[in-house]
């Protein structure tokens, strides 16, 4: 057993890791690094974004939302509306994710109102449709180019200081996103959410206003990839249904935070960053098919064996091996 | 002319609609008895339509003749698969959501296989009766349709024969409504378990090669058949063999008529907010069990 005080400079130590590690990152385009590596770590930030703001009402509230890749197109597709049809400058632009972020938190109040009364499998189906039709809904309107997508014109600059602008700022964002997570991990709200997903009526006796906790929970949820989508459209330079709305980005970071382990701020970030090194590897070196068989028999080994995240399936297995060792010697 | 197009869609409609209750059934067993909602159900319905095919193109086995060996074959890889993926599970708390995350991680294995195997090309199941109907007035039915249509009905006969009148069926029906009462009584839900997802599979291939019949399929198809599983099952209640039989006819007319009059890539916008409608409006109140 660590003391307390053992404890607290165990996390400070860890807090000036966090902190070395994240200016390393931010300092990595300095060393000119081929555009190839920039843009790989780009999606893993990309991925991290996603899969902590899913974990938000995902993990810590247990409401599955298997449509989350919908906020992500809508706030794509708003950054890349508001530059075609203002002719935005640059700077504007990438300032114009944050309205994509708010399309997509007001459309999640909008929906969320009524969906966050279903529990568990109607709420992911719920969702699941939800993506569907607003896929739907903007491949059929010609306003937002239909299915052959829209168009953005691209940054002026040399290709690696493009590449190296959205590394740091998805980077900023991914900082960002997780110390809110972490925040909220220790804060009124994050508790609140656990509480939600161990027992909803309990929550509610606990005199905690769950509606309410639980659309907070969602909008959030919503926002961040909403601000992600804004700049993945800007990175890409040219977005249609098909590549915003994948149901795969749905898919892969359910997959991502549950891997890690949903309910945690690390969780999601360990589960995010090494699933989309392997989502990379995949992609580089097997076809598509094959990839996603894998991510498949992923999902059934991480329900199965380790239903809590990979991290607590460490640590349960260490306390295990601790328990022998006790009982041994 | 019009009455003609009316009556058309109609027909048309209540053919479709006794396939998508064939696979509603199947999963609404599943749903009901085992506590698992299968995502993948719909993928092994594809799947059936695609070693039909490849039965039928490569050695000219008639879809109807291959099911006597597929269907078997599903039913006891359907038990193999509950003894190996959902019995670990049934011991979480939340089992619904623990089943609907893990078959959905079968669904993509089972689409990308067929994927790899079969490519994405979309393929037309083409018996030697395709492309001939038979009239009553004016009214055209295909015959591969109206195969189509008779082999879910069978298979929703046969269900609901089982269910009612023999030992196992009973069995099935007490797990359902009070799983501790039927162990109680000697039933082994293990055994029970297994069968009711075996049968669940083997329905769900009987009605792929009954859509097979009627409509062009891919491997990624399996997701829009999944909605229209989900809405039937929540309109006719989770559980109820009668009332599945009778919302897939429902939802059937539906599209049916709406095809004739609205542009078809509006057709799934409307399928899907239905179903967002019903599960907002209704969410317990069309079930004959509790969430």
């Amino acid at each position: 057993m660590t003391q307390p005080s053992q404890a607290g400079q165990k996390n400070r130590t860890y807090c000036y890791l966090a902190i070395g590690v994240a200016v390393l990152l931010s300092l990595f385009p300095l060393l000119s690094p081929a555009p190839y590596f920039l843009s790989m770590l780009y999606m893993v930030f990309l991925y991290v974004v996603l899969a902590e703001s899913w974990n938000i009402i995902g993990g810590f509230a247990g409401y599955l939302s298997f449509g989350h890749v919908a906020f992500f197109g809508l706030g794509a597709y708003t950054t890349a509306f508001l530059m075609n049809k203002l002719a935005l400058s640059p700077v504007a632009t990438i300032l114009s994710s944050i309205p994509g972020g708010l399309v997509a938190a007001s459309v999640a109040l909008v929906i969320g109102y009524p969906c966050l009364r279903l529990r568990g499998p109607y709420f992911a189906v719920v969702t699941m449709c939800f993506a569907f039709v607003v896929h739907m809904v903007v491949q059929n309107i010609d306003l937002f180019g239909g299915v052959e997508g829209l168009w953005l014109a691209a940054m002026k600059k040399p290709i690696h200081v493009i590449r190296a602008i959205f590394y740091e700022l998805m980077l900023t964002l991914m900082i960002l996103v997780v110390l809110f997570v972490r925040w909220m991990e220790g804060s009124k709200l994050g508790k609140g959410l656990v509480t939600i997903r161990e027992d909803e009526e309990v929550a509610q006796t606990l005199g905690i206003h769950t509606p309410r906790v639980k659309i907070l929970a969602f909008v959030l949820s919503a926002f961040f990839p909403g601000v992600a989508g804004g700049l993945h459209a800007y990175y890409l330079t040219y977005i249609s249904p098909e590549n915003v709305f994948d149901v795969m980005v749905s898919i892969l970071i359910v997959l991502m935070t549950l891997f890690g382990g949903g309910g945690s701020w690390l969780g999601a970030l360990i589960g995010a960053v090494s699933l989309s090194f392997i989502n990379e590897f995949l992609t580089t070196f097997v076809a598509a098919e094959i990839a996603r068989i894998i991510y498949g028999l992923l999902f059934i080994v991480v329900i199965i064996f380790m239903p809590n995240g990979i991290m607590e399936f460490f640590r349960r297995r260490r306390r295990q091996k601790e328990e022998r060792v006790l009982e041994n010697g | 002319m019009f009455e003609i197009l009316l009556l058309q869609s109609l027909v048309s409609g209540i053919l479709m609609g006794g396939i998508y209750a064939l696979l509603g059934v199947g999963f609404s067993l599943t749903w009901g008895v085992l506590r698992v909602i299968n995502i993948a159900h719909a993928g092994f319905g594809v799947l059936a339509a695609y070693i039909a095919y490849s039965l039928l193109a490569k050695t000219g086995l008639d879809p109807l003749l291959s099911l006597l060996i597929t269907l078997p074959c599903f039913f006891f890889g359907g038990m193999i698969l509950h003894r190996g993926l959902i019995r670990p599970i049934t011991k979480a708390r939340e089992t619904i959501v623990a089943s609907m995350v893990l078959t959905f991680g079968l669904a993509i294995v089972v689409e990308n296989l067929m994927l790899w195997i079969w490519k994405a090309d979309p393929r037309v199941l083409k018996p030697s009766y395709s492309g001939t109907a038979v009239f009553i007035g004016e009214v055209g039915l295909p015959i591969p349709q109206l195969v189509g249509f008779g082999l879910a009905a069978a298979g929703i006969l046969l269900l609901y024969l089982f269910l009612n009148h023999t030992h196992t069926g009973k069995a099935v029906q007490a797990t359902w409504q009070e799983k501790e009462g039927a162990a109680l009584m000697g039933i082994n839900l293990q055994k029970v378990s297994e069968i009711a997802f075996g049968m669940a599979i083997a329905a769900a291939g009987l009605g792929g090669v009954a859509m097979a019949m009627m409509y062009t399929f891919d491997p990624p198809v399996h997701n829009f058949w999944l909605i229209y599983m989900f809405l039937v099952v929540i309109v006719g209640g989770v559980g109820s063999i009668l009332g599945t039989a009778l919302a897939g006819l429902i939802l059937g007319v539906i599209t049916g008529l709406c095809m004739a009059f609205i542009p078809y890539q509006w057709i799934n916008v409307l399928t899907f907010g239905l179903l967002i409608v019903v599960l907002l409006v209704r969410p317990q109140g069309l079930f004959k069990t509790g969430v």
